[in-house]
């Protein structure tokens, strides 16, 4: 060993190494790090770089990586091409309708299945469980069928198809990850918290209300960021329920612009990046809590 | 369903100070019964019944036994399905873990700045697949796309990504491998951080150099984690659907149609709910099985501490 202090026993961060090699080597690692970084970011630059381009730029025999001078022209565009603010509008909405439902309807069914004790309850939990693992797609088509069967007064179809209440009704109705996750939660609060309440004298209810849900608060907050990301960039229950346009979400829009827009990259590209930012931002603020989440229960997004 | 039970559980144990929890957890699960009945539970029963009719939605559904899954197995477009993603699901997975067990070994130190590249790592995992497929598109375009240009300064010449029949899956992988990164190397990095200091020291003490401590150490703490990354990814790459649905525009050739693809396409543009539902129970069917295997197979290969 080099380092003149250097312990009798070897301690981990100790290699066999030389130090200046060591330090080689470490640089080397960091490096490659890096160029990886940077690599899992070319295609978020090149979205950037893409719609800030003229067409011409775009197409260039010889094409230049940035702008000559930034076409913000395009951002206005893209947005008036297709009803994009009506888009963005509905996503805000049923998201924050998503989360709301899933943030109320789980953290009740999880607090009944982590302090209350009744019968039927570790089946019933399980049956839960059970369909975390059922692909979604497998009930597409009864759903479709449902909606399609219940009356709407102010849909032109009578019923719930091409409306936008599909969309987030059902996030009023439970779910096993939300219900899983915080009841894992709620495991951890200390019982003798409830039984002192419940001596004096409070109902379940007041329980839940005034010190289960304020306790889970950063379990309710990763809930509720999961849940706003995964409507946010939900596509197929969007393209099958929704019709008309004026109703679609970002990512329904996004499609339909594809689809009309064919060749027109740099307005594509803007069209992308408006609809990403939101949750790039929510992502920044609340790293946390996605990375806790994820780690937790390896839900992706 | 509970409601007896709430009673039951009154009479049966006779009040003490546990009577009338039945009947207030059936309140806080009112909304989780009612969903687990017309949404999910409930419905998965109903694809059974449904995959045995015929039926548009505009006439009454009609019985015709199991003639449905007589015809997928006939249906070319099916089975081009079941084998895209077959090959989506070998190709995808094992690659996305290897890659991600490797980031994450070396995410997983520290130094000044790491954060921001971490957050480089994670970012693709919370952005839509609809926008990232598009931008993927663009890369992919065989005029001016990035690729095709990066290529050509190797002297390459330009290749059709999305129209080749053999390169279009393999470019769905690749992008789809680059967007899941992230959730891997998340559930990775936990792992790696539950793996008790004293474990590697003793090791290092016994002589164990990096890579013996990595092998005999590191590894056998990490399958646990290696094994629940595996069946998140074999689960989600089953129901691979979005990258399709932007990549293959206008739609899927024979080279990319997935089984959800033809669920959708079956049941929401042509309007066979029966034939839809039937391919949706191929589709879960399948999934459980490997489901299954993979959770027998871990008594082999997976240390819980």
């Amino acid at each position: 060993m080099t380092a003149p202090t250097a312990p009798v026993l070897p301690s981990p961060s100790q290699s066999p190494w030389p130090r200046r090699l060591r330090t080689t080597r470490r640089a080397l690692f960091i490096g490659v790090l890096i160029l990886g970084g940077i690599l899992m970011m070319v295609p978020f630059f090149w979205m950037i770089t893409t719609s800030l381009k003229t067409r011409a730029e775009v197409f260039a025999v010889s094409p230049t990586i940035l702008p000559t001078q930034p076409r913000w022209e395009n951002y206005a565009e893209m947005w008036n091409a297709l009803p994009f603010a009506a888009f963005f509008v509905n996503s805000v909405k049923l998201a924050a309708l998503n989360t709301i439902g899933q943030v109320i309807s789980c953290s009740m069914a999880a607090y009944a299945f982590a302090v209350l004790r009744f019968r039927f309850r570790g089946p019933l939990f399980g049956l839960l469980l059970a369909t975390l693992i059922i692909p979604f797609q497998v009930v597409l088509v009864p759903n479709f069928i449902l909606y399609r069967m219940l009356p709407h007064p102010f849909s032109t179809s009578g019923n719930w198809i091409g409306t936008q209440e599909p969309l987030w009704v059902g996030a009023f109705l439970g779910g096993a990850f939300g219900t899983f996750l915080l009841r894992q939660f709620f495991l951890s609060i200390p019982r003798e918290l409830a039984d002192a309440a419940r001596v004096d004298g409070a109902n379940p209810w007041q329980i839940y209300r005034r010190i289960y849900l304020p306790l889970a608060k950063p379990a309710l907050a990763t809930l509720a960021i999961f849940t706003f990301m995964w409507t946010w960039n939900d596509f197929i229950n969007p393209i099958i329920y929704l019709r008309d346009v004026n109703s679609f979400t970002l990512t329904a829009g996004l499609s339909l612009f594809q689809g009309q827009f064919v060749g027109k990259w740099p307005l594509l590209m803007a069209g992308a990046l408006v609809s990403v930012i939101p949750m790039i931002i929510l992502f920044i603020i609340a790293q946390r809590q996605f990375v806790r989440g994820i780690a937790m229960t390896g839900i992706k997004g | 369903m509970t409601a007896p039970a709430a009673n039951r559980n009154r009479r049966g144990r006779g009040g003490g100070p546990l009577s009338g929890e039945g009947r207030w957890a059936l309140l806080f699960l009112a909304p989780t019964i009612l969903g687990l009945v017309v949404l999910s539970a409930g419905p998965i029963l109903a694809t059974i019944a449904i995959s045995l009719t015929k039926w548009d939605l505009l006439r009454a559904p009609q019985l015709v036994g199991l003639d449905n899954f007589v015809d997928l197995a006939s249906d070319d477009r099916f089975l081009l399905a079941l084998r895209n993603t077959a090959f989506y699901t070998v190709v995808s997975v094992p690659l996305g873990m290897v890659i991600s067990l490797g980031l994450a070994l070396a995410l997983n130190q520290t130094i000044r700045g790491i954060a921001w590249i971490r957050t480089a790592y994670f970012l693709p995992v919370v952005t839509s697949t609809i926008a990232i497929a598009l931008v993927w598109q663009w890369i992919y375009s065989p005029d001016s796309g990035l690729l095709n240009q990066f290529l050509a300064t190797f002297g390459i010449a330009p290749q059709r990504w999305l129209s080749n029949s053999t390169l279009v899956m393999p470019a769905i992988v690749v992008m789809s491998v680059w967007q899941g990164l992230g959730t891997n190397i998340i559930i990775f990095l936990a792992g790696l951080q539950a793996i008790p200091g004293e474990l590697l020291d003793a090791a290092s003490v016994d002589g164990a150099g990096r890579w013996a401590r990595f092998r005999n150490v590191v590894l056998p703490l990490l399958t646990p984690s290696i094994f629940f990354t595996g069946v998140l990814s074999l689960i989600d790459s089953f129901q691979v659907f979005d990258q399709v649905f932007v990549l293959s525009r206008p739609r899927p050739t024979d080279a990319t149609i997935t089984v959800v693809y033809f669920i959708y396409e079956n049941g929401f543009k042509f309007f066979k709910m029966g034939y839809a539902s039937a391919a949706s129970w191929v589709l879960f069917v399948i999934v459980a099985v490997f489901t299954t295997i993979y959770f027998r197979s871990q008594n082999r290969w997976v240390h819980y501490q």
